[in-house]
């Protein structure tokens, strides 16, 4: 029991951050059509970021995490002036591989500015790092503020969403992006918004995982997988989904590792990405059967 | 025509075949690397270029067709000519299975599901141990050519340059036969294609056989080149180096292939002192050819050396600019 409360919490808490992945990977696709390969090295590249002003410069956490957010939707826009917007009407075959170089310059810089220190960096909790017990649940103080931070920012996601201007000019983009050309909605800075708001999303999650794991140039990748995976789970295109995928994929591969063995973890994300596409390709929360093209 | 293609690369076969001659260990290295990219990047333009299937496994089947090669002679004790080939055909098999899933998916879809699978197949390698040997790799039996008066570096790479040659002929005539053009059928529209009588899913599974076989073969002569073989040579990097050999080549151009695969080794080889600095060049050259290179380096020779045709052009605007070339060429002549 206390194996298993052990693993279910840190598989919650994983499955949040997966979820704070794929929010940046639904978000994306929602406004533009486009996966964006480069959303697992935001992820990592603004980790390093956040690294390098708390441990290097001595800021405090909450401020490196605002700042290593702002790096990120700067880092996002970019992606989309360089790699969408100029081809944005050619084939899909040109835009991932845009964001797959983009992807992998991402990965080069952080292996030329941080990794020679050292292969793997760690962050300073937080948190106090005993495990405390709640009721019979085993906790880690740390999983608690990864799993309230999670829930934060996507309530903040969701109100702005919901509620603020340029939220809703989103989801109508989204909903048919020429209806709201018509209607005077500059679809191109849309466009612009989501990458940033999906990078920025990437670098909340990375900063906020970063206490809990160690930083290194190819962590990007594993994590856009994962995130991936949830998105798939969710259909691509749904906010809840995303969140439901995310846990799903966290708590799975958590029971996984624990009962079956470590190494299983890694494969969860491919078995789910091929049994979904292949089995119900618009995600968990759909009742609609679609071929995805 | 003194530039055209055919004579452009008979002058680098030329080059290849004396190069043995003049090189040091490490130069004929690195030509033999040459001779293996060419070889991925043609398998690869069959798929990615000809076909339209973006596929992200290739880097996967080229450890497949290395751990084949290698594992059938630690394991089984087979010697390297037939173990060889045979890693060719586990590799186009494995291939033609993952047309299946690109039956139901095509695009984006197609290109992450392949992707999973190539990070699958990298767990394998990984966790396999008492077949594969795990993370730490293996060695494989030192290859020689015994009846022949040649040593091994030598005789590898004039067995990879005859292999190139085979395999250069082969893909010029898939694509420029009835199979290449169902092939170019199938990436403009599958709906149109189907219409017109082909066969998707036979299709499908020839371009992914096809550009296995190609990825299994050069594995072969990857492990036999290092005598070594390792989970980290087949995984997301290598498929990247790949894509870039393809896109600044010129997709959906055999000829591009070579050109490409040979400029790409060059660079790799440049920059090996610093992982971080290859990441970087071959993210830029990605985009940067994405971006202001469509057709790559190919499209360029293709407009500026007069003589240098290309069979079956490859993208929409490609068509375009054949399509409008009749009334252009004039002007450009008047000036």
């Amino acid at each position: 029991m206390l194996l298993f409360s052990y693993l279910l919490m840190s598989g919650v808490t994983t499955g949040a951050l997966y979820a704070l992945v794929a929010l940046g990977i639904v978000v994306v696709n929602k406004a533009t059509g486009v996966i964006n390969f480069a959303q697992g090295e935001f992820f990592m590249f603004t980790g390093f970021v956040g690294w390098m002003l708390h441990v290097q410069f001595g800021l405090n956490y909450p401020l490196s995490f605002l700042l290593a957010v702002a790096v990120g939707f700067v880092l996002g826009m970019l992606t989309d002036r360089i790699a969408f917007r100029p081809i944005a009407k050619n084939d899909i075959v040109s835009l991932v591989l845009a964001t797959v170089g983009i992807g992998f310059i991402l990965k080069g810089l952080a292996r030329v500015i941080w990794g020679g220190k050292a292969d793997y960096l760690s962050f300073p909790p937080i948190t106090s790092p005993d495990p405390i017990m709640v009721g019979p649940l085993m906790v880690i103080p740390q999983q608690l503020a990864v799993l309230a931070g999670t829930i934060i920012i996507m309530l903040v996601f969701a109100a702005f969403f919901r509620l603020t201007r340029a939220g809703k000019m989103m989801q109508a983009t989204a909903d048919n992006a020429r209806a709201a050309l018509l209607v005077g909605i500059r679809t191109d800075r849309i466009y612009t918004l989501a990458f940033g708001t999906g990078a920025a999303i990437a670098a909340a999650a990375a900063v906020l995982t970063a206490p809990l794991t160690l930083l290194y140039p190819d962590i990007g990748f594993a994590f856009f997988l994962k995130g991936f995976a949830a998105a798939v789970l969710g259909g691509l295109t749904s906010l809840p989904g995303a969140v439901l995928g995310g846990l799903i994929v966290g708590v799975a591969e958590s029971l996984a590792g624990g009962y079956i063995h470590s190494s299983v973890m890694e494969l969860s994300p491919f078995l789910v990405i091929m049994l979904v596409l292949v089995l119900r390709p618009s995600g968990l929360l759909s009742f609609r059967k679609a071929r995805r093209v | 025509m003194p530039f055209g293609r055919r004579n452009v690369l008979l002058a680098l076969l030329a080059i290849g075949a004396i190069v043995p001659a003049f090189a040091n260990g490490y130069q004929l290295f690195v030509c033999n690397l040459v001779a293996i990219y060419i070889l991925l990047a043609i398998g690869l333009n069959i798929l990615v270029g000809y076909a339209g299937q973006l596929a992200f496994a290739n880097a996967a089947m080229f450890g497949i067709g290395a751990y084949a090669t290698g594992l059938l002679q630690v394991h089984l004790g087979w010697p390297f000519w037939a173990a060889f080939p045979s890693g060719g055909l586990i590799a186009a098999a494995v291939g033609t299975l993952l047309a299946l899933p690109a039956l139901r998916m095509s695009g984006l879809y197609l290109a992450l599901s392949t992707l999973a699978f190539a990070q699958a197949t990298q767990w394998v390698f990984l966790h396999w141990e008492n077949v594969t040997f795990g993370a730490g790799g293996f060695k494989t039996p030192h290859l020689s050519f015994a009846p022949l008066p040649v040593d091994k570096s030598v005789g590898l790479y004039y067995l990879s340059i005859v292999l190139v040659v085979l395999l250069y002929l082969f893909g010029r005539h898939v694509v420029t036969s009835r199979i290449g053009r169902a092939f170019v059928a199938v990436r403009d529209s599958e709906v149109a294609a189907e219409s017109l009588g082909i066969d998707l899913l036979r299709y499908k599974a020839l371009a992914f056989g096809i550009s296995g076989f190609y990825a299994g073969v050069a594995g072969g002569l990857y492990s036999a080149l290092l005598n070594f073989v390792a989970p980290e040579g087949y995984d997301l990097f290598q498929m990247i180096i790949q894509k870039s050999t393809i896109v600044v080549g010129g997709m959906g151009s055999i000829a591009g292939s070579v050109i490409g695969a040979s400029i790409i080794i060059l660079v790799l080889e440049l920059l090996r002192e610093v992982k971080g600095m290859q990441e970087i060049a071959f993210g830029a050259l990605l985009v940067g050819f994405v971006l202001f290179m469509r057709g790559g380096l190919i499209a360029v020779l293709r407009r500026y050396v007069r003589g240098w045709e290309e069979p079956l052009r490859m993208t929409p605007r490609d068509q375009a600019q054949a399509l409008a070339q009749p009334e252009a060429r004039p002007s450009a002549a008047d000036k």
